[in-house]
């Protein structure tokens, strides 16, 4: 039931938004945001109506609340989601997007952001799944052999790709977190060489 | 044996190697090596069927099931890719290379930016994370006790050269272009006496080592600058010197490594 500020009741929101809050800004394991399982537990049942009341709040700031569903299955389905789903995670991320000024100054380089976006765009053609090898061609045509193969590491230990034990490539948890493919390969598509 | 069980033994060894293959296709295109319509599914399930009632061992019967078990799983690769291309995410992977091949690096950032929503978070200092840099910080030893630890050698302390030093170490000599000539002459003498192709190695070896490449590197910039011919036919490698030094590369150049064993 959602509980309005009329009913003198706000407290009791405001004190589940701060927990909420609290869950998904800061980082307590490996990644950011906090689990379905957690919200339950420290919100309540109704953690999803204090999360919609919370992202009404966090749009005003550009940021939302964003839930993504940890995979069980490995393929991708049309949406780019993956087709079993075992549970979600919510994070907080940006609404809008960022400048290149922006980017840089939260510490990307421009080139390794374009690199990023090849090899995000060439997993999503393949399916979502590549061997290693062809990913590291693709960029060493564009960056030379050395840096594609650094690029690569980087993108791996930052969670935007993910290896299997066969060297096989495939999308990781902070592409599906961060990046909204329909866009990207709309706007791949659609770009002037 | 009779002529019908060693046509069913080749038939056994043959089903079980295509057998084999199958699954090593499958096992490809799971890999996303090829294309999961690469296979032709109903070929595989053909052969399975041919050489099923051959099958006597239980061996032989596993491999029949993991063979199916892989088909059944490139159909299923089959049947995703179907869903993704009629997706709006579907974008053909040579589309996409060339893509990436042509556009800036400024330009796929852009794409990139504008579908990039990055995640808001603070890192902090846990409980855990403070008592493992405690311990961390007190199992450090001191910096001087660090580097006793460290075995090295102090080297010796830069010196100056003079100009017999370098000169004996072969650093600073003849000016190189009269060295040049000299050899280029020296060349010429002994072609003029000889009056045939001059043997490489007659012409290089001298009695110590250090002399012999020396004469090598001097001969290398010889047929390079077109001032003599290197010939080679088999293991002979002849030098002829030209009159006068050849202004234009030669066609069809190509670089000639030499190897000059030591001779102990």
């Amino acid at each position: 039931m959602m509980l309005t500020a009329e009913s003198g009741t706000k407290s009791f929101y405001s004190d589940k938004l701060k927990r909420a809050v609290h869950l998904l800004l800061f980082r307590r394991g490996k990644m950011p945001g906090a689990r379905e399982w957690e919200f339950k537990e420290k919100v309540g049942k109704n953690y999803e109506q204090v999360l919609a009341q919370l992202n009404e709040l966090l749009s005003e700031l550009d940021l939302e609340v964003k839930k993504v569903n940890e995979p069980k299955s490995e393929d991708m389905t049309a949406e780019g989601d993956h087709a079993t789903v075992e549970e979600a995670r919510y994070f907080v991320t940006l609404k809008g997007t960022l400048g290149s000024k922006e980017a840089k100054m939260i510490g990307w380089r421009i080139d390794n952001l374009a690199a990023l976006s090849a090899s995000i765009a060439y997993l999503v053609s393949k399916q979502g799944k590549a061997p290693r090898e062809e990913l590291e061609k693709l960029l060493a045509q564009k960056f030379g052999r050395w840096k594609a193969m650094t690029l690569v590491d980087v993108f791996l230990r930052t969670g935007y790709i993910e290896e299997d034990d066969a060297g096989t490539m495939s999308l990781g948890w902070r592409t599906r977190s961060e990046v909204d493919l329909r866009a990207l390969m709309t706007k791949m598509a659609e770009a002037k060489i | 044996m009779t002529a019908t069980e060693k046509k069913s033994r080749r038939g056994v060894s043959s089903g079980r190697k295509e057998l084999l293959e199958i699954i090593q296709t499958c096992d490809s295109i799971a890999e996303r090596k090829f294309n999961p319509f690469f296979l032709d599914v109903k070929l595989g399930v053909e052969t399975l069927r041919q050489y099923f009632p051959l099958w006597e061992e239980l061996e032989d019967h596993c491999l029949d099931a993991h063979a199916i078990n892989r088909l059944s799983e490139v159909v299923r690769l089959q049947n995703t890719q179907l869903k993704f291309q009629s997706s709006a995410l579907y974008a053909d992977p040579e589309f996409v290379a060339r893509k990436v091949e042509r556009m800036s690096e400024k330009r796929l950032a852009e794409v990139f930016l504008q579908s990039w929503h990055p995640i808001t978070e603070l890192e902090q200092l846990t409980n855990g994370a403070v008592a493992e840099a405690l311990d961390y910080w007190n199992l450090l030893l001191p910096i001087e006790e660090r580097w006793k630890k460290r075995e090295y050698v102090q080297g010796v302390r830069p010196e100056t050269a003079d100009s017999e030093t370098l000169s004996g170490l072969g650093i600073r000599g003849k000016e190189f272009g009269k060295e040049l000539i000299a050899i280029w002459n020296d060349l010429r003498e002994v072609y003029s006496i000889e009056k045939k192709p001059i043997d490489y190695w007659k012409f290089v070896k001298r009695g110590a080592y250090q002399e012999t490449v020396q004469r090598a590197f001097y001969v290398s910039f010889l047929v390079t600058y077109g001032y003599a011919k290197l010939q080679a036919d088999g293991d002979q490698m002849t030098l002829v010197p030209n009159d006068e030094p050849s202004e234009k590369a030669a066609s069809g150049a190509v670089s000639f490594p030499i190897p000059i064993p030591r001779e102990d």
